[in-house]
């Protein structure tokens, strides 16, 4: 540990009109530390909070308590509809003569080749594959960033001049100000019960 | 390397990776499997229960099975070398075992050496070893043959001799690299000198270009050369496919068992076994699937008379059955079983999965091996007359005994030698330079 003493500063983006408190952040030198501090804010009971790393660290999912993402059961959706829209696709087309007036006129066209039915699932099946991969991967990106709040040009974290050694070599736990256990004073003393570097306020 | 729990050195204890007594029992229970699998096989074949060349065929099919299950751990060995890996060291002496099997194993073709050499009837399996009697029987194939034959006599190889001396030449290359990774890791284990490390993935890089030509070729020679007439380049790696299924379907098999004895405690983690799981996957049900269809839809479409008849004989009768099977026991269902993370982290579910693959690896080698193509399909111009046509084509034969004793035999003889080689060697390479990372290693 640094001998840097306990300091609570406010970055205060100069300019800036809004003084709401976003939430506290509190800086740790090792993936140790701060995945000893993530146990113990899980143990608090806050909800609304995160941990910010210069890479992955193994078993901080477990030691925040993060809850499984349902992005895989998305795909999985996305992947199914993929499948089932280029059988009906082919189908509509190849197999069938069928017109559908509506919105644009468009009209199936069977046409017979190499004498093979006109309904042939082996021809089907490589652009069955291709569009349930497809959709599967644009579900997982667009589900990725819609989950995530993606995209946004700015984070109220950015504000704060500490935070930008979040890339490089500083371990951070984030506690924001909108989880129903926050109280400021209290979550303050508390995050500095955790022995980090320094505490600090960060306002959006 | 540098995430060493501090238990490493308990977990590397000694007694954590000696595999103990109750092994033994299962080597005494092998070795009776073997016996009464041969013996039964060998009886049924000197009463006359079963056809001579459907027993001969039964017996390349279960030896190509173990063939197969030790070129997967070969594989698996050699990739881990090639791409310097650090989570698998836990794993990987067990591979090693699996793949040095293939220093033994060509013991198994003697037989087949022996009714080819000796008694002359080589043609029960590959008809082309007697072209006057394929000739009367199939004279169009026989042409064929007789063409393709004539490139390799030009250079005074006789046919049969160069079919042998290419199978000799599979047998050492991997029976060399087998050696090769296995004792390298064992000199390893005892000195942990980095340069064996080092020397090991300089070889695995040509290691990868021989395996792939080797396995390609033997899959070629021994499998496709049953239906001498027809050809497909992609064979080769739907053999390479099916090596990986049962050999990492095998390898799972032996870290439950080895761990089911109590040891390797903590040293195989529910993390291997995902990433186990995960290989089982890609290659034993997705790749498998992707290689199969692929094969299938070329041939399907471009509908030529002398490549369609190998999936005619496929699609006969009960053939069809054991083909829809395959479909959906080699890849929709173990696809939809396994295709979450929990399964392949739970030991015991992945073992039930592995011992499934390990079953339909080896139906997939039965629908490579016995179906006969029909001669003459030309002849019959609708679909729907095949089976009036060629009725002795229809029926599997899947139930008779023999195949099953053969396979109780085989499955036995290699379990026992594996079994034997396990409770000889540590479980764990100890001095490997990544064996911390392995210890400590975590999926995410």
């Amino acid at each position: 540990m640094s001998t840097v003493a306990h300091t609570t500063t406010s970055a205060t983006p100069t300019g800036s009109k809004s003084k709401v408190l976003y939430g506290y952040i509190a800086e740790f030198e090792t993936p140790g530390a701060v995945m000893a501090a993530a146990e113990r804010v899980k143990a608090e009971g806050y909800e609304r909070w995160d941990v910010c790393t210069p890479f992955p660290v193994h078993g901080m999912d477990k030691a925040m308590g993060v809850k499984r993402t349902i992005l895989p059961v998305v795909i999985f959706g996305g992947g199914m509809t993929g499948t089932i829209a280029a059988t009906l696709l082919q189908i509509f087309t190849n197999s069938t003569g069928l017109h559908i007036p509506i919105p644009i006129p468009i009209t199936g066209y069977p046409f017979l080749i190499s004498g093979k039915p006109l309904m042939s699932i082996p021809a089907f099946i490589p652009v069955m594959f291709e569009l349930t991969v497809l959709f599967a991967a644009l579900t997982a990106v667009f589900g990725m960033f819609i989950m995530n709040g993606l995209p946004r040009l700015s984070h109220p974290l950015f504000g704060s001049d500490r935070f930008r050694r979040v890339t490089n070599d500083r371990f951070f736990v984030v506690i924001e100000a909108r989880d129903a256990r926050f109280l400021p004073g209290k979550t303050e003393a508390f995050l500095k019960s955790l022995n980090p570097l320094s505490v600090e306020a960060v306002e959006e | 390397m540098s995430h060493a729990h501090s238990g490493a050195e308990l977990k590397l204890g000694k007694h954590n990776i000696e595999l103990g007594g109750p092994a033994a029992s299962l080597q005494m229970a092998m070795s009776v499997l073997f016996a009464v699998g041969i013996g039964g096989a060998v009886a049924m074949l000197s009463t006359g229960n079963v056809e001579s060349e459907f027993f001969w065929k039964s017996y390349l099919q279960n030896v190509i099975f173990v063939i197969a299950i030790s070129l997967g751990g070969l594989f698996f060995v050699f990739v881990q070398h090639l791409t310097r890996a650090g989570w698998s060291v836990a794993v990987r002496r067990p591979a090693e075992i699996l793949a040095a099997n293939l220093r033994w194993i060509w013991v198994l073709f003697l037989p087949i050496a022996y009714l080819y050499f000796a008694k002359g009837q080589g043609a029960q399996i590959w008809p082309w070893a007697d072209m006057a009697t394929m000739r009367s029987h199939a004279p169009a194939e026989a042409d064929l043959v007789q063409k393709k034959l004539g490139f390799f006599s030009q250079f005074g190889l006789f046919n049969g001799d160069f079919f042998w001396i290419r199978t000799v030449a599979y047998f050492v290359i991997w029976g060399a690299l087998a050696h090769f990774f296995y004792s390298g890791s064992l000199k390893l284990g005892a000195s942990g000198d980095a340069n064996i490390t080092r020397r090991m993935q300089l070889v695995a890089a040509p290691a990868a270009i021989l395996f792939a030509l080797s396995a390609t070729f033997a899959a070629f020679d021994w499998m496709m050369s049953i239906s001498p007439a027809w050809f497909s380049t992609m064979f080769g790696v739907y053999f390479f496919c099916g090596c990986c299924t049962v050999g990492f379907a095998a390898l799972i098999l032996t870290c439950v068992m080895i761990q089911s004895t109590g040891a390797m405690k903590g040293v195989i983690t529910e993390e291997h076994y995902q990433d186990l799981g995960k290989l089982l996957f890609a290659f034993g049900m997705v790749f498998w699937a992707y290689i199969g269809f692929s094969q299938y839809m070329l041939i399907w479409y471009a509908n030529l008379p002398e490549e369609t008849g190998w999936f005619i004989a496929r699609q006969i009768g009960d053939w069809v059955w054991v083909s829809v099977f395959l479909l959906a026991g080699h890849f929709i269902i173990p696809f939809l079983a396994f295709i979450s993370k929990w399964p392949k982290r739970m030991p015991m579910v992945l073992a039930a999965g592995a011992a499934w693959m390990l079953f339909v690896g080896w139906i997939d080698l039965y629908w490579l091996i016995h179906p006969e193509v029909p001669v003459g399909l030309g002849a019959v111009k609708r679909y729907a007359e095949l089976e009036t046509a060629f009725p002795e084509h229809t029926k599997t034969h899947l139930l008779q005994p023999t195949n099953w004793l053969l396979l109780a035999g085989m499955v036995g003889l290699y379990g026992m030698m594996t079994i034997r080689e396990l409770r000889r060697a540590p479980l764990v390479c100890v001095k490997d330079p990544r064996v911390g990372e392995s210890l400590g290693f975590e999926n995410m």
